[in-house]
């Protein structure tokens, strides 16, 4: 039977040249790319909305864009106080030109455009970067055209870009423009241009570590490593995105092996069941999305000042805030918080200030007297079932009835509830929203023109509250980030002097992961609203 | 009280008495205290009811007093089923609940028995284009499940405690129409009612004095039914979030808020789930007993 085993063997050689030659061909990578782990994703969503970046606004779209777009600058991966370069060689300083303020950024030489469903990879140019922030500034072709207006972008050569701004900007305002979040994601022309935007929703091209391979809908979204990656080839294999909106799902689907991270439930005690296991590790982290509430300025009886003092001495933050419990939830004391951002007040600054209503009932009481409410007075309040919403209008139902105020609520779906509010029913409004920095906070809430209903572009302005209009001009066109930071929290104090609005807490968010998962960077905040996956993310072996 | 004398009356046509005589209203009464489960039924009400009276004496807290910072603690001996995601006492605002519970069982029950029953007799008694246009309204509201109707009237209505009862009532209505129609028609064609218009009885007091009393007692077995089937409805719509406005407390709503804390504190979901089974339970033990008693074919 010698013979036998001889003819065996030349056989497996046969066909092992014959892989070796089908490898030359191309397939080595692949086949590499299969040896990687691939990373499975359990996000809290039904299902994707959008995978245009220049759309893309819920968490879970948020999500998938990072891992498959670039900016010219980025957010640090882990640290959203950071800008590094991303797909320019450097982070420029502007300079004035004619009156107007030019940013020039030059382009990394060595950055690949994915291959799309009809298109090549081919390399980035400056032309794709003119290409995407004008889809941005389009208002049709972007959710954030109006970040974009009073902006020029030109190409100078292939890896070079001139912006120019009508208007002067610090850094603080104008760099997250150009950033890896919302309109300033870059998106490859050649792919949109042959696919067009509403294929390009369902197929997103971009420069990032991993490109996108499938979507099945109210499943998942199947992205690969994009080994041409600038930064180097990805340590994963790719990323499995899996859309499950239940927790208990999430969970269970980590504990039996099925998932490596998962979207977490923004509470302490669940932060806490999972880190005391070990088997796990539970992480909270920024960016946090504030809560606070807003008095309307206008409506009797909160029209008299000491009526609002009375209500905000009734509060008591500690209370609002243990119902995410620390970590997950952080107190703040002015609407802007100062733990994430420039021009938000910490504690000792509202103290100096003199803002920082800490509860006395006693006092409040008092106020209500004088006020001419001794015996308080009754409210209707709309509350969306949400119970971010709901849980802390109950507890400003039962803070306001210790000082005779009787709050009935009305619990109505969430988007009813928005549509109420903007309809000035509510005369007290608790509202829970990130926004990315002071301005867009203290422009959206708290500016004349976005006074709900009645304003000249009404936005969310529930206090009705006009007192900062000229300090946010003015900390708009400052370009000095430290003077303008001031100007922020002046703004800030005199809102809680007037008293239109009183900040509670922030909430943070919250991922597990099997320890086995290490992201490849420090965990602290991420503008992204996930833990960030990079070519650096690993799962170590067993 | 000739009530309840001509409703057993026609329940005792069908059953010819027994050698012994007892007085109808005693046979009843001991066909309902043989049936055992039927007493710890009525035992169980009574025990509800009292809670329901005595909630501030029972509660060892005030249901509304909140505490966030001891959020979802466990069971202790101040708050035995520990306290609730406001860090309110679970075991009183289950006592309180139960006034709720009661409340949305009986009132829409009275409510949706007078409006069906009304509809029920007129359309059966007088027949016709009124029978057609009521009863086919009723087959209408009847093609929906309880539940969607409930929704239904909630979503015109809009959330609240005496809407939801309207609601209930009027999801309940159809259904009494539909049991007080049926033997108004048998009822419309025997001789003691032939008798009686034929000395001039008028429509109105016909009915009154000798239709009603005669359907009463199948109403009433329904009735107790239909009260655990409200009290049920309730907890559903409350559980949806379209029920009573917060901070009062109710079972649906509790159960609801304590499934997301399941797994920490079972507790808060299962309390109020275990009252809700009990109340319920207790209604359906004593309408089956109802039963027996006036309905002599499914007496063993």
């Amino acid at each position: 039977m010698k013979w036998r085993g001889s003819l065996t063997a030349m056989l497996a050689l046969a066909i092992m040249l014959a892989g070796t030659m089908v490898g030359l061909g191309g397939q080595a990578s692949a086949q590499d790319a299969a040896d990687r782990p691939v990373l499975r994703l359990g996000v809290n969503a039904a299902d994707l909305a959008t995978l245009d970046p220049h759309y893309a606004s819920g968490t879970q779209d948020r999500t998938v864009v990072d891992m498959i777009f670039n900016g010219l600058v980025r957010y640090a991966p882990g640290n959203s106080a950071e800008m590094e370069p991303d797909l320019a060689t450097e982070i420029p300083t502007p300079e004035m030109a004619d009156g107007k303020q030019v940013w020039t950024f030059t382009l990394r030489d060595d950055v690949t455009c994915q291959a799309g469903p009809d298109t090549d990879a081919y390399p980035l140019t400056a032309d794709d970067v003119v290409y995407s922030l004008q889809k941005s500034a389009n208002v049709d072709r972007s959710a954030y055209a109006g970040d974009y207006a009073g902006m020029t972008v030109e190409k100078v050569d292939d890896h070079t870009v001139k912006i120019t701004m009508d208007e002067p900007l610090s850094p603080t305002l104008f760099l997250p423009k150009v950033a890896n979040y919302a309109g300033g994601f870059i998106v490859c022309s050649k792919a949109v241009e042959a696919m067009g935007d509403d294929a390009f929703k369902t197929h997103p091209v971009g420069t990032g570590p991993f490109a996108f391979e499938s979507y099945t809908s109210q499943n998942s979204v199947v992205l690969t490593a994009n080994d041409d990656y600038f930064r180097g080839a990805p340590k994963l294999g790719g990323v499995e995105v899996r859309y499950m909106p239940d927790p208990s799902s999430r969970e269970l689907g980590m504990q039996s092996g099925e998932l490596d991270v998962i979207a977490g439930v923004n509470e302490a005690p669940w932060v806490e069941r999972i880190n005391s296991d070990g088997q796990f590790q539970a992480d909270v982290f920024g960016v946090a999305e504030a809560v606070w509430v807003n008095f309307n300025v206008t409506a009797a009886p909160l029209d008299n000042p000491k009526v609002r003092e009375a209500l905000a001495l009734a509060i008591s933050r500690d209370e609002h805030a243990a119902l995410r419990g620390e970590p997950v939830s952080e107190l703040i004391y002015s609407v802007v918080p100062a733990q994430e951002m420039p021009g938000g007040l910490t504690k000792e600054e509202a103290e100096a200030a003199g803002v920082l209503y800490e509860q006395d009932i006693e006092r409040a009481r008092q106020l209500m007297a004088e006020a001419g409410y001794p015996d308080g007075f009754s409210m209707d309040l709309v509350t969306s079932e949400m119970s971010d919403y709901r849980a802390n209008y109950e507890v400003l139902q039962a803070e306001l009835a210790e000082i005779g105020v009787t709050i009935n609520l009305n619990v109505v779906d969430h988007a009813t509830m928005h549509e109420q509010i903007r309809n000035d029913v509510n005369p007290i409004v608790i509202y829970v929203a990130f926004r990315p920095n002071a301005n867009v906070y203290l422009t959206n809430f708290f500016d004349s023109a976005s006074i709900v209903v009645t304003g000249s572009a009404p936005n969310a302005n529930f206090s009705h509250y006009s007192g900062i209009d000229d300090l946010i001009e003015k900390a708009r066109t400052e370009t000095d980030p430290e003077a303008q930071a001031e100007i922020w929290k002046e703004a800030n104090i005199q809102i809680l002097k007037d008293l239109a609005a009183y900040p509670l807490y922030m909430q943070n968010l919250v991922y597990a992961r099997s320890p086995r998962v290490d992201y490849g960077h420090e965990l602290k905040s991420s503008l992204a609203l996930y833990p960030q996956i990079t070519e650096q993310t690993t799962i170590n072996a067993g | 009280m000739a009530t309840a004398h001509a409703a057993v009356a026609t329940a005792t046509l069908a059953a010819p008495e027994g050698p012994k005589l007892i007085s109808q209203r005693e046979r009843a009464l001991r066909t309902f205290a043989s049936n055992r489960t039927a007493v710890l039924g009525m035992v169980m009400i009574v025990a509800i009811v009292v809670v329901a009276l005595a909630a501030p004496l029972l509660a060892p807290h005030d249901p509304l007093q909140q505490s966030v910072r001891d959020r979802l603690a466990p069971p202790s001996v101040d708050y035995p089923l520990g306290r609730d995601d406001k860090g309110r006492d679970i075991l009183s605002r289950i006592i309180y609940g139960t006034r709720i519970a009661l409340l949305v069982g009986v009132v829409s029950v009275l409510l949706g028995g007078l409006l069906g029953t009304a509809i029920g007799v007129v359309a059966g008694y007088f027949g016709g284009k009124v029978d057609s246009a009521l009863m086919r309204l009723t087959d209408v509201l009847l093609a929906f499940p309880e539940l969607i109707t409930g929704l239904l009237v909630l979503a015109v209505l809009g959330p609240g405690l005496g809407k939801m009862i309207i609601a209930i009532g009027l999801t309940i209505a159809p259904r009494f129409a539909r049991i007080a129609y049926g033997p108004t028609l048998a009822l419309k064609e025997t001789e003691f009612i032939e008798a009686a218009r034929s000395i001039g009885v008028r429509d109105g007091r016909l009915l009154r004095v000798h239709i009603l009393p005669n359907v009463g007692g199948d109403l009433l077995v329904f009735a107790s039914l239909w009260t655990a089937s409200a009290i049920r409805l309730e907890a559903s719509l409350s559980f949806i979030g379209l029920g009573v406005a917060p901070p009062t407390p109710t079972w649906g709503q509790m159960i609801r808020d304590g499934t997301v804390h399941l797994a920490a504190v079972p507790l808060y979901s299962l309390g109020p789930g275990v009252a809700l089974l009990l109340t319920v339970l207790a209604f359906n033990l004593v309408g089956d007993g109802f039963r027996d008693v006036l309905d002599p074919k499914a007496r063993a």
